[in-house]
């Protein structure tokens, strides 16, 4: 009762929220009774990022919350994205690279001084996003920003090493050949976005990383290795002040500076609706991936699109609970054993993004199973439900909240939330934004984006029963009087 | 342990729903036989993996605590799925899910409005199976037997998709190591810490133990093995350190001397930077940890329900700095005084006997006994 009523209040208070500083008196008011912090409160009470620009363009902000440990990294914006067919996979060697010594640290050192801090160093590469971060006990903050400067600036490229990676990787993109959701998402997008950079996988082709030489990655390195590119974050127990005198130190090197007129800019990537079909009747199951071109990262429909593949929901088949789903999608998916698991998914980029779904099927049920999935947009598009929009809503905020557990998802958050809107935005406003989602909203959302558009579509193994593409094609509008 | 992440306006219905899933089961036949169904896909699936490790815990387990409270199946056994129904789920229960056995734990709630809750939806509700006194509660303590439990598999094409994954043969070798409400229980957790290891290919970064020992002296050095890693798992009795091997079919014999020789060289020197290194790691993979809030929820859960209080984590932290190079020699050689405990999942022809493997870890250098041959 109570919580209703709440939620009620939540969406005034939501719409306050947008327009003005302060939220309504009487959301806090309904909850004085309780002596714990109310789920309003405590967002209000997530103390504020602090972001501060250094004189050559490099951003650096924090969340500073009290504890023993710590997150710092660095968020470039450099990707695949960013390469042509003959550098591609210059980002992903770069990264194996990264940890193999620097010119003040030669060979094993960089790795042996961050074994012996107890820290744990990461990285990661994505189509638009490089990252490299550490994991540290909160005292030591000085000395993890000090090693990842040494990281970014002074990377040796040694030859040995470089040789001794290429054949690490080599194994690696053998490996990742096995993992089957990965190659029909790299299918997706090598098909949606054929022709353009965003085609590129992130790991690269295996001439290119044959071929490529120390050059190649020390001029990859020049091009987007720079201060303005660049987002120090960190979350934890630090202080900002701190944090940022240890980036002044630390961060205005030479090398951070773009040399005259060399800033990169990336070339709108287009949209086109195909498929791409990868038969192989020797393995046991089929991976299908059907996508919609969606926003950019920071337009709004995001959120109601991320409502949305809340309703869809998802599904595999080791989930307990049987036909008693929230997912109408997951209860056909039992009730008829369509599929051994799905999932909806909403990858965005600077200017696109991929709005869709992916399931792994047996041969014989791939047909029914794209039947239902269609069915369940044409659903959404068409006839969605408040009280299953007030669900996918809960379940969205929860999922929000939930997922900023641990300096590193906060430090995360920090980072991409810079390079991606440029400011970051508080869990307040995602719990506004949210809440203002009706059932409206998301018909004319999801019309605006499914509706009659030509999707992108990718299978790979024994998918014999997928019908041809202009079924697939008639499949996204109905037909009624 | 049932857990719920919700928002805290919801506590009074989340612990009303616990209370109604706990005590209150309906277990319909219908949902019985849906379970069924999950679980036998499930094993499925362990089966078909070509990352053997979990069937490898449950065979050490096994091999370590014969027939025993700790060594019986933790996944249901495949023959045993038919077998269970609605009874003998409800004389498990009423045995098991008595007041005296559970604690509700919350994180990120104030505590007297969960004591409230608590007694609104936990005292005297009557349980679904009845309050009759059920069978007596197995008492019996952890018997660490040692053994081995031997499994021939051909695991020549586990791969999930078109690229092959290589034959391997896995073992895995454990000694008893204690409780972790025993004062040696920190002892041993840095001495897991500083054996370490992980798969010979790739360590996964700085930070995930590339100067451990397993690295340094075995995987550096032999790059025939794929994989040498060390686990330490640790009950409210008992506790079993254990190293996972793997290597091609061919080279069993000599993956198991080496083996041997790591836990013998336990025994041995260690070095200042070595352990300053272990601890340093410890303590910072213990902190890191328990920024999740889950974790820190199972850390009171477990600890309060076998210990009735909750050591803090910079208590632990202490307690980690304090360890010496004495103590760790002193828990080695009490474990070496054990029965082994050996898994082997694979092609296992070229296994050495499990009395070679003991001898083996009872000499002095570890090395195997030599094999005689009457014909040349």
């Amino acid at each position: 009762m109570a919580a209703r009523s709440v939620c009620r209040a939540g969406s005034a208070a939501g719409r306050a929220l947008l327009w003005g500083p302060r939220p309504a008196a009487a959301l806090l008011t309904l909850t004085r009774k309780r002596g714990a912090a109310t789920y309003a409160q405590t967002l209000q009470n997530i103390p504020e990022t602090q972001v501060t620009t250094l004189e050559n363009g490099l951003r650096v902000a924090s969340e500073e919350s009290n504890q023993p440990t710590c997150t710092v990294g660095l968020w470039i914006e450099a990707g695949s994205r960013y390469e042509d067919t003959k550098t591609n996979g210059a980002a992903f060697f770069m990264e194996h690279m990264a940890f193999k010594g620097t010119k003040k640290r030669p060979g094993s050192a960089f790795e042996k001084e961050v074994e012996s801090l107890g820290a744990h160093l990461n990285g990661y590469t994505s189509r638009e996003q490089t990252a490299f971060y550490i994991k540290a006990l909160s005292k030591d903050m000085p000395k993890v920003v000090e090693l990842l400067s040494d990281l970014v600036q002074n990377c040796a490229l040694e030859d040995s090493q470089i040789e001794k990676e290429r054949g690490v990787i080599l194994q690696e993109l053998k490996e990742l050949d096995s993992n089957l959701a990965d190659v029909t998402f790299d299918y997706l997008h090598a098909t949606a976005y054929q022709g353009t950079s965003l085609a590129h996988t992130v790991e690269g082709t295996t001439e290119n990383i044959k071929r490529l030489t120390r050059a190649d990655l020390a001029s990859y390195v020049d091009i987007h290795f720079k201060a303005p590119r660049m987002v120090l974050a960190a979350a934890g127990g630090i202080s900002h002040r701190e944090l940022v005198d240890a980036a002044k130190q630390h961060f205005t090197g030479a090398p951070l500076t773009h040399k005259g007129d060399s800033v990169p800019t990336l070339k709108h990537c287009r949209f086109t609706g195909s498929e791409i079909r990868a038969r192989d009747d020797a393995l046991p199951l089929a991976h299908i991936a059907l996508a919609v071109e969606g926003p950019g990262w920071a337009d709004p429909d995001n959120v109601v699109l991320n409502v949305a593949n809340a309703i869809i929901g998802r599904y595999d088949r080791t989930f307990g609970g049987g036909t008693n789903q929230s997912s109408k999608l997951a209860t056909l998916a039992v009730k008829h054993n369509l599929c051994h698991s799905f999932e909806p998914f909403n990858t965005s980029y600077s200017d696109t993004g991929l709005f869709g779904f992916h399931f792994v099927s047996d041969p014989l049920s791939v047909d029914d199973m794209m039947f239902c999935a269609q069915g369940e947009w044409m659903r959404l598009c068409t006839s969605t439900t408040e009280s299953e929009v007030t669900r996918a809503k809960n379940y969205l905020r929860n999922a929000m909240v939930a997922q900023l557990d641990g300096t590193t998802r906060v430090c995360e958050n920090i980072g991409s939330h810079l390079l991606h809107y440029g400011r970051r935005i508080p869990l307040e406003e995602w719990d506004a934004r949210i809440s203002a989602v009706d059932a409206r909203m998301v018909r004319d959302v999801c019309s605006k984006y499914i509706y009659d558009k030509c999707p992108a579509l990718a299978a790979v193994g024994p998918v014999e029963q997928l019908l041809d593409y202009n079924r697939i094609r008639s499949g996204m509008y109905w037909v009624r009087l | 342990m049932y857990a719920v992440s919700a928002d805290a306006r919801g506590l009074d219905t989340v612990v009303n729903l616990l209370a109604d899933v706990t005590l209150q089961p309906r277990l319909s036949d219908e949902e019985i036989e849906m379970t069924r169904m999950a679980i036998r896909f499930e094993l499925e699936d362990l089966n078909m993996r070509p990352d053997p490790e979990p069937l490898l815990t449950e065979m050490i387990h096994a091999a370590a605590f014969r027939d025993n409270t700790v060594g019986l199946n933790r996944f249901c056994p495949v023959e045993n799925t038919d077998k269970i129904d609605r009874d003998v789920l409800h004389s498990y229960l009423s045995s098991y899910y008595t007041p005296e056995r559970m604690v509700l734990a919350g994180v990120g709630i104030e505590h007297e409005h969960l004591v409230e809750c608590a007694r609104k939806y936990l005292l005297g509700v009557e349980p679904v199976w009845g309050s009759g006194q059920g069978r007596a509660v197995d008492r019996s303590v952890a018997q660490y037997t040692g053994g081995i439990i031997k499994v021939e598999k051909d695991m020549s094409d586990v791969s999930l998709g078109p690229t092959p994954i290589p034959e391997l043969t896995h073992i895995m070798i454990g000694l008893e190591s204690c409780s972790f409400l025993e004062d040696d229980f920190i002892p041993f957790a840095v001495l897991n810490m500083m054996m370490g290891g992980g798969g010979s290919f790739s360590a996964g970064g700085p930070g995930k133990g590339m100067f451990t020992r397993l690295y340094l002296n075995v995987l550096n050095r032999h790059h025939w093995m794929y994989n040498a890693t060390s686990y330490h798992h640790s009950y409210e009795d008992t506790g079993l350190l254990c190293i996972h091997a793997s290597a091609d079919p061919k080279q069993v014999r000599e993956m198991v001397e080496i083996i041997t020789r790591e836990f013998i060289l336990m025994a041995g020197a260690v070095g200042e930077v070595e352990l300053e290194r272990a601890k340093t790691q410890l303590k910072s993979m213990l902190m890191m940890n328990l920024e999740s809030r889950p974790v820190i929820f199972e850390d009171v859960g477990r600890q309060v329900l076998a210990t009735n209080t909750r050591k803090l984590p910079h208590e632990l932290c202490d307690l980690i700095s304090q360890v010496k190079p004495s103590d760790i020699k002193r828990v080695v050689t009490k474990m070496l005084h054990k029965k082994p405990a050996v898994a082997a999942l694979g092609d296992l022809t070229d296994l050495p006997t499990y009395e070679h493997i003991q001898a083996a870890l009872s000499s002095k250098d570890g090395r195997l006994p030599r094999l005689y041959r009457l014909f040349r």
